[in-house]
């Protein structure tokens, strides 16, 4: 069945196991920088994991259809042999999460670790889960009317679409 | 160069004559020590001579890793920050968590060994093997939380670790400690003065260099039973209530250090502990890279006399010290002192008492009020708790005094300050109560290298009173542990010799002591951790050859003080902890025989009972032949 990552922010406490565990079975390393799922920890109290989201953006971007959508797991990914590191689908990704890994100029992305991801099995905070594409629009739903709202709070419904979207509308300041 | 768990290399850094130099770090050399402090005494022995002044160009300072930082061992991204105290003329170490220690490490480095003195102010960048020595001067003056965002910015690396002084190390407070990540210390003994006499105000770490694996698949095995283990840890409070959970137990067992260490409970616990802290203050728990755990606080003062912006901390021993050590039951005034202390760059613990000293000595009529500025210090007058964290970071008035630490304040002062000063070697003792919490902690504080040290390398009441093995029946520690008030006859000096060599192996691998404490499969067992280290470095390493690398480190943080004229009578206890508690549960307790207590160690040690001098034939058995030369000339 087809399921996906979820992350919860205000679960996380920062630990980076989950980028050291895609790192280690991916790559046999520890190293965030290879890691498909990146912590990120900014002042004064964000901690939170950013994932792929499969959105298939990079999939539709691609010029040389390199990038194909695994249809058992659910996951995008990119066909390296095909690839010509044009570096259009870096650039398309709305979450910064299809990148290079140190080294390489294919860019490489999360894979969902065949439908068993590493990532969540170690989350121990319950910061990251794997859940069925209807929770995950359910919660999709709620974070999108949570930040229509913000935007309209902010006084910005000509640009309400759009700032949701971008995430800018989620900022307090 | 050795290449799976260590990054293989090392960077020296001269200030004074700004050369950068790599050094490559051999299996053959490393592996009797394994890394982190223990390789770090090691290169302090060598490099430096007996009597140097901390503070002078001819220190040297490290920041030092072991192979398991930075990796899926549960290491809580530990550092060690290595140098002869400026407190208290010993050896030193202090170790942090955070991201410090895993980020030297992508960056491509061991260890950073940083010896001379620059003649301008300046700061180091390590980023993916390039070392630069960058400007300061517009950072000197200002506090740990701005120097760490403008250091971020300047670089363009939002991910990376910068460990800083503040305004404390600058003034070269005796106990300034550095700073990573905004809200960790390497906070003991002082490291931030040698930094500051340096004129080295930071250090920033980062890069995306490879920690290789020797075995991927084993390595990973044996990381799921070490979190499995951590699953089970049986200090459960710990992630919910981080260590201020300690309050509570510490104040049932009449532990908990109360007006400068004169009683052992304290009324208003509850205020200032760790349901209090939560229910409060906690923003969210933080942990530190890589930890399976996640004991560390965020917490805020969100409105009030004392309102704090979001920070890391306060820790059990801070509470301690600032709270019912200074009888202060409030608890956001301690949240803003630990504001400060993080800002300003200064050791909560030392800083701490150093305010209940002086609240002493006022009662005793030792200090007057002209001497404190013009009104005497009381117990639990939190604004002036609060003033004087500032006074002592920038040394003014009063504060200029005390930030020598509270040895040093009470030579001064004359009299009998001595009476009041509560410390061993010239650090203060920290929030642990050996006379309700266990004997075995007096021991602890009287022959630790660094001093009365509650941490490195270990927390000796795990054992007395805790009643967890921590996997050490293999190596013969007496077990069950008798009664927790017993002093000589209970083979104490044979267990925490076991007890230290155990929490040094965290030292020398470079991980979180917490990780270390439990049943056999509740936490990181001297087994688990050979194991850890077979997989990932590829040496074929078992839990003896590790016990035996502990021993031989500590051993020569022993002879690194034996080099400096440290004899049997520096391990020593203040008068207080051999004064009877007076009420409580360990009621009529005191630390009344630590010379017996002394006398078991180091027999069981194989030290020499007149100067405490690790024997000959001990250094021998150890591999140390240099040592016994330079210690046992024959």
């Amino acid at each position: 069945m087809v399921r996906g990552l979820l992350v919860r922010p205000e679960k996380c406490t920062g630990c980076h196991r989950c980028d050291l565990w895609c790192s280690l079975t991916k790559d046999g390393v520890c190293n965030p920088a290879r890691s498909r799922i990146h912590v990120i920890r900014r002042e004064p109290d964000l901690d939170t994991p950013v994932t792929c989201t499969q959105c298939g953006v990079c999939l539709s971007a691609c010029p040389y259809d390199a990038i194909k959508c695994n249809v058992k797991t659910g996951a995008v990914f990119v066909e390296d042999k095909a690839c010509k590191k044009c570096g259009i689908c870096v650039m398309a990704c709305p979450t910064g999460m299809l990148t290079y890994a140190p080294g390489s100029k294919i860019p490489s992305k999360c894979d969902l670790c065949a439908g068993d991801p590493e990532c969540v099995k170690h989350c121990r905070d319950g910061a990251l889960t794997y859940e069925a594409p209807a929770r995950l629009a359910a919660s999709r739903r709620e974070d999108y009317a949570r930040a229509l709202s913000t935007a309209a709070r902010a006084g910005s419904p000509a640009n309400l679409l759009l700032s949701a979207l971008s995430g800018e509308a989620g900022s307090d300041d | 160069m050795i290449e799976h768990g260590y990054m293989g290399e090392y960077v020296r850094v001269n200030l004074t004559t700004r050369e950068v130099s790599i050094v490559s770090i051999e299996e053959e050399e490393i592996r009797p020590y394994i890394g982190c402090s223990g390789y770090a005494v090691k290169m302090l022995w060598d490099e430096t001579e007996p009597g140097t002044d901390p503070l002078g160009p001819e220190a040297i300072v490290i920041f030092a890793t072991g192979p398991v930082a930075g990796t899926l061992c549960p290491s809580g991204g530990s550092y060690e920050l290595c140098f002869k105290s400026p407190l208290t003329g010993a050896w030193c170490q202090s170790r942090s968590g955070g991201g410090f220690g895993a980020r030297l490490k992508y960056a491509g480095y061991d260890f950073l060994l940083v010896e001379g003195k620059s003649e301008k102010r300046v700061y180091i960048s390590v980023h993916d093997k390039t070392v630069e020595i960058r400007d300061a001067s517009h950072l000197w003056g200002h506090d740990v939380g701005r120097v760490t965002s403008e250091i971020l910015a300047e670089i363009s690396d939002p991910d990376a670790s910068v460990a800083t002084i503040g305004p404390a190390g600058e003034h070269l407070v005796r106990y300034a400690a550095v700073m990573n990540d905004r809200g960790r210390a390497a906070g003991r003994g002082g490291g931030g003065a040698v930094l500051g006499s340096k004129n080295l105000k930071a250090v920033v770490v980062n890069g995306s260099r490879d920690i290789k694996v020797a075995q991927p698949k084993e390595f990973a095995e044996v990381v799921v039973t070490a979190e499995e283990n951590l699953s089970r840890y049986p200090f459960e409070g710990v992630n919910q209530f981080g260590t201020p959970l300690l309050v509570g137990i510490q104040n049932a067992a009449g532990a908990l250090p109360t007006k400068n260490f004169s009683e052992g409970q304290f009324d208003a616990f509850e205020t200032i502990g760790g349901e209090a802290v939560t229910d409060h203050h906690l923003l969210k728990r933080r942990a530190c890279f890589g930890c399976a755990m996640g004991c560390g606080r965020h917490t805020v003062v969100e409105e009030g006399r004392w309102a704090t912006a979001p920070g890391d901390g306060p820790e059990y021993e801070t509470l301690a010290m600032f709270g019912s050590l200074c009888l202060n039951d409030d608890l956001p005034s301690i949240i803003r002192a630990n504001f400060m202390c993080n800002e300003y760059g200064l050791d909560t613990v030392s800083t701490g008492s150093a305010i209940a000293f002086a609240m002493d000595c006022c009662e005793h009529g030792l200090l007057s009020a002209a001497q404190c500025g013009g009104s005497l210090v009381e117990w639990g007058d939190s604004e002036r708790i609060v003033a004087l964290v500032e006074d002592i970071a920038l040394r003014r008035g009063l504060g200029d005094l005390l930030a020598n630490g509270v040895a040093a304040a009470a030579r001064e002062i004359g009299g009998n300050a001595a009476d009041f000063a509560v410390h061993v070697k010239g650090m203060e003792v920290p929030g642990h109560e050996p006379r309700g919490e266990a004997k075995i902690m007096g021991l602890q504080y009287a022959v630790n290298p660094r001093g009365a040290c509650h941490m490195h390398p270990n927390w000796g009441a795990i054992w007395d009173s805790g009643q967890f093995e921590c996997g050490m029946r293999a190596f013969g520690i007496p077990w069950p542990p008798t009664d927790k008030y017993e002093e000589t006859g209970a083979s104490k000096g044979l267990a925490y010799r076991f007890v230290a060599i155990q929490g040094e192996i965290s030292e020398i691998v470079g991980a979180c002591v917490f990780h270390s404490w439990g049943a056999d499969d509740a936490c990181i067992t001297p087994d688990l951790y050979s194991r850890i280290l077979r997989t990932l470095t590829g040496m074929d390493m078992d839990q003896h050859e590790l016990f035996q690398a502990a021993d031989r480190s500590w051993v020569m943080k022993r002879c690194f003080n034996a080099r400096e004229g440290f004899r049997r009578e520096h391990d020593t206890l203040p008068k207080k902890l051999r004064q009877a508690l007076p009420s409580g549960p360990a009621k009529g307790q005191s630390v009344g025989n630590i010379e017996g207590m002394i006398d078991e160690y180091y027999e069981a040690c194989g030290w020499d009972m007149t100067t405490g001098i690790p024997l000959a034939e001990t250094l021998e058995a150890l591999g140390l032949h240099d040592v016994r030369e330079m210690l046992w000339p024959e």
